[in-house]
This record gives structure tokens, sequence and C-alpha cells, in this order.
């Protein structure tokens, strides 16, 4: 025996025909009901179709994503004239004039929260998928990161309701909400629910997996081959 | 030598649960069966091969969910008649309260926007604060409120659509945006929300789900 196939062996409540409850954390056998007995949620082994209906969301979420930053996201109206102010054009004249810490969180909740948030979900669905190499103790936390940070750029179309809100002085100025507002929220909001679908359990069985093919090669490997040299 | 009431205390560490129930629990992000150990209170349980929590047994749980959605609900309904902001422009002042920034949107023409900032920062801690309330007072008796399984369930459905944070930077930002061409002032709405954020995340974080379903489901029997 080798010393490092010591490690403890790790069952699974699939392995054993039971599904975790995702709501309330009952285990139930999967063959008898498939809802919950005490909080009347759908149970499942693993999400159904996860991969592909985050891929779908993701997709979605891009397809958006160009549009919300080429739109203008409010239209400011001052003295009768009225420009178009895009995402970017915001932040740019905020770092011109000196204005960085604010630039810097507009840059981060507008441009690099999403792009970071769709390349994280695109590489959390390859590992799912098995394309690349599984390492779910690091994917684990890039998702829970994902998770916890997709929510924050949602403060871009706070400001611009607190702005068009706040900014209504008649004829003086006025600030109207533009297309790319509407969006860039639904940007959020879809890759919000593209976290919510996947599933990180599947980069587990990735792992389990590949460890199964090493060991069966293994395996193979001390008894198909040939003991004389 | 330990004392009598020592010894209670520790032989009821744990949180009551149903007989019936399995003796396993399964982490949710690995599907790794464990064994249910009792746990004391302030401790958790760790999943052993990914490391993700599995279920916790907070101090004076129902207590301390109960105390603080009361507090959240005075704050969030306080924070609805208090302006957050009053801006100074050329002899004009404007002041914004929470709903504004939902109408305003409905009026100029952005609907669904202005129903999505209504369901984040208004309807979606409403419903958290309500819930919890509804779900955790009985059971301080316990009792289970009717229907109160669905409530908790949607409770923590609606929980990432509760953005009570996200909008006080927003308000932040604004303020940023706005001091290079009006005089802007922070004032006690900002503060109040900011508290319900507070009292909102202690009282959903003061119960674990676990913990808080056997409960219910003890209460239903009964
Ligand atoms: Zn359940
Ligand atoms: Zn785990």
């Amino acid at each position: 025996m080798n010393p490092d196939h010591q490690k403890p062996i790790f069952k699974k409540a699939a392995d054993r025909g039971l599904a975790g409850c995702r709501t309330c954390g009952l285990m139930s056998p999967m063959a008898k009901q498939s809802k919950c007995p005490r909080c009347h949620s759908r149970l499942y082994y693993r999400k159904p179709d996860s991969v592909e209906n985050t891929l779908a969301l993701v997709a979605g979420s891009i397809a958006l994503f160009i549009p919300s930053h080429l739109l203008p996201m409010i239209t400011v109206t001052e003295f009768g004239v009225a420009v178009d102010k895009t995402i970017i054009a915001g932040m740019t004249a905020f770092w011109l004039e000196g204005a960085y810490p604010i630039a810097l969180v507009i840059f981060c909740a507008s441009i690099l929260i999403p792009i970071l948030k769709v390349g994280a979900l695109l590489w959390l669905c390859a590992a799912a998928k098995g394309l690349i190499h599984p390492s779910p103790g690091m994917l684990t936390k890039i998702y829970h990161i994902t998770e916890l940070l997709g929510r924050w750029s949602m403060i871009d179309i706070f400001v611009v309701g607190i702005l068009v809100s706040l900014v209504q002085f008649g004829n003086y100025t006025s600030i109207v909400p533009g297309p790319g507002a509407l969006a860039f929220g639904t940007v959020v909001m879809l890759t919000m629910f593209a976290a919510m679908n996947f599933d990180p359990r599947l980069l587990w069985d990735r792992l389990d997996d590949c460890n199964r093919r090493a060991h069966i090669g293994k395996f193979a490997k001390t008894f198909f081959s040939p003991k004389s040299k | 030598m330990k004392s009598r009431t020592q010894h209670l205390r520790e032989a009821s560490h744990s949180w009551p649960q149903p007989d019936k129930q399995g003796d396993t629990a399964a982490c949710l992000f690995c599907d790794t069966i464990h064994d249910l150990v009792d746990i004391q209170e302030g401790e958790a349980a760790y999943c052993k091969r990914c490391g993700n929590i599995i279920y916790q047994n907070r101090r004076a749980s129902l207590v301390r969910a109960t105390c603080f959605s009361i507090s959240a609900l005075i704050f969030m309904l306080v924070v609805q008649f208090l302006p957050f902001l009053t801006l100074n422009a050329a002899g004009l002042q404007r002041e914004l309260t929470l709903i504004n920034t939902t109408t305003s949107l409905m009026r100029t023409d952005a609907p669904i926007l202005g129903a999505s900032v209504l369901v984040f920062t208004i309807l979606a801690p409403f419903f958290l604060i309500c819930g919890m309330l509804y779900s955790t007072t009985p059971l301080l008796a316990g009792r289970c409120a009717p229907g109160a399984e669905y409530v908790v369930k949607w409770v923590y459905r609606a929980e990432p659509w509760n953005m009570v944070e996200v909008f006080l930077l927003g308000v932040l930002v604004s303020i940023l945006k706005l001091a290079q061409v009006a005089d802007v002032h922070i004032n006690a709405g900002f503060w109040a929300y900011a508290g319900a954020m507070l009292c909102t995340a202690a009282a959903i974080a003061g119960i674990d789900r676990r913990e808080l379903w056997d409960r219910l489901e003890l209460a239903n029997e009964s």
C-alpha cells in the first residue's frame, strides 16, 4: 500500500441515494420523493442543466454588456442643451478632474466586476464540464467571491436613480436615465442569476472522476505491464 | 467539580432536534456526507473536505434573531419618512428620501429600473425583516406560525436581492459626484438605513438555517 493512498475517503450523499435539501438541509432519499418533506423545495442530486443555464445567462449578459457601455447612462439637460453621458465618459471625467477614488469605485463596479464575474463563471463552467483540470478548492473560493461581489455592480443603477431624483431644477438642470442604465441593470441581474444557477458540487464530481481515472490507470499499470524485464 | 447548572448547560448545548430526522448532513458545496455532531454554542461544523460551514450553533439564536428583526423593522419604518440627503444649489433646496429614487425613475420613462430599485431597496429588506419576525417570534413560545415554512423558504431565496448596503455606497458615490456642483449633506435617513442594514444582517446571521428549520418542524409537530 502506498502511504499517499491513505487519504480519507469522502462519501457523497448522491452515491448513497440521498439528496440534501438546498433550502433546509434535510437529507431525503431521492427515490421516494422529488420534493423535500420539510420545506417542499424541489430535490435533486445536482441542479438540473446547471452548466447550460449558467452559460445561457452569461451569454445574455455578455451580449448586453457592450450596449450598456455604448448607450448613454444618463442625459443631462442644462438650459435646454441635452448631453448624453456613458459610464466610461463619466468615469474619465472624474479621473481627469483628479477625483481618483470615485473614478476607481465606478471603474470597479461597472467594468472590472462584471468582466471578472463573467470570466470566473466561464472558467467554472469549463471546469465543471471537465475541459480544464479541476482544482475545486480554489474554484469554490472563486465562486464565493463571484456571488459576493456581483451585487455591488448595482451601485451604478442606484447612483443614476439618486441623481435623477435630486437634480431636477426645472429649466436649469435636469437628469434623465438613458437606455444604457436599463441594459446595465439587466447585465447585473443576469450575472446574479447565472451565479445562482451554477452548482459548485459539479467541480468536486470532476475531481473525483479524475482521481478514479488515475487510480484505474495505476491499477492497470501494475497488473497488466510485463513484470520481467 | 462541576456545578449542576453547568452540567445542565452542557447537556443541552445543541438546539432541540426532531428525532426522525436522519443523522447525516451533506455539504452544500461538495456534497460530502457527514455524521451530525453536537456542537457548543458559538461553534460551527465545517466540511472535512472543502472547509465550508455546514451548520453552526449561534448564541441565543432565537432571541437575537427576533430582537434584531424588531430593531431592523423600526429602522426601516423610520427611514421611509427621513431624508437621506439635502442638496443646496443656487438658492434651491432638494431632499432625497428612499422612495424618491423609485418614483423619479418611474416618472422619467424608466419603469423597469424604478421597479427593480423598489424591490432591491424597499420590498426585499421589508420582506426579509417581516419574514424573520413572523417565523421567529412564535418560536420563542414553541409555536409555529401558519405557513411559516413557506415564508422562511422565500426569505432565504430573497436574501441575495436585498441590496441595502449597495444603496448606501451609492448614496456616498452620489455625494462625491454632486459635491462639485452643489452643497450636499448627509441626513438622518442615511444613518437609519445603515442601522437597518446592520440589524437585518445580524438577524439573518443570528440563527442558523438548519436550527430554524429544526425548530419549525418541532413546533409544527407539537
Ligand atoms: Zn427542505
Ligand atoms: Zn464540503
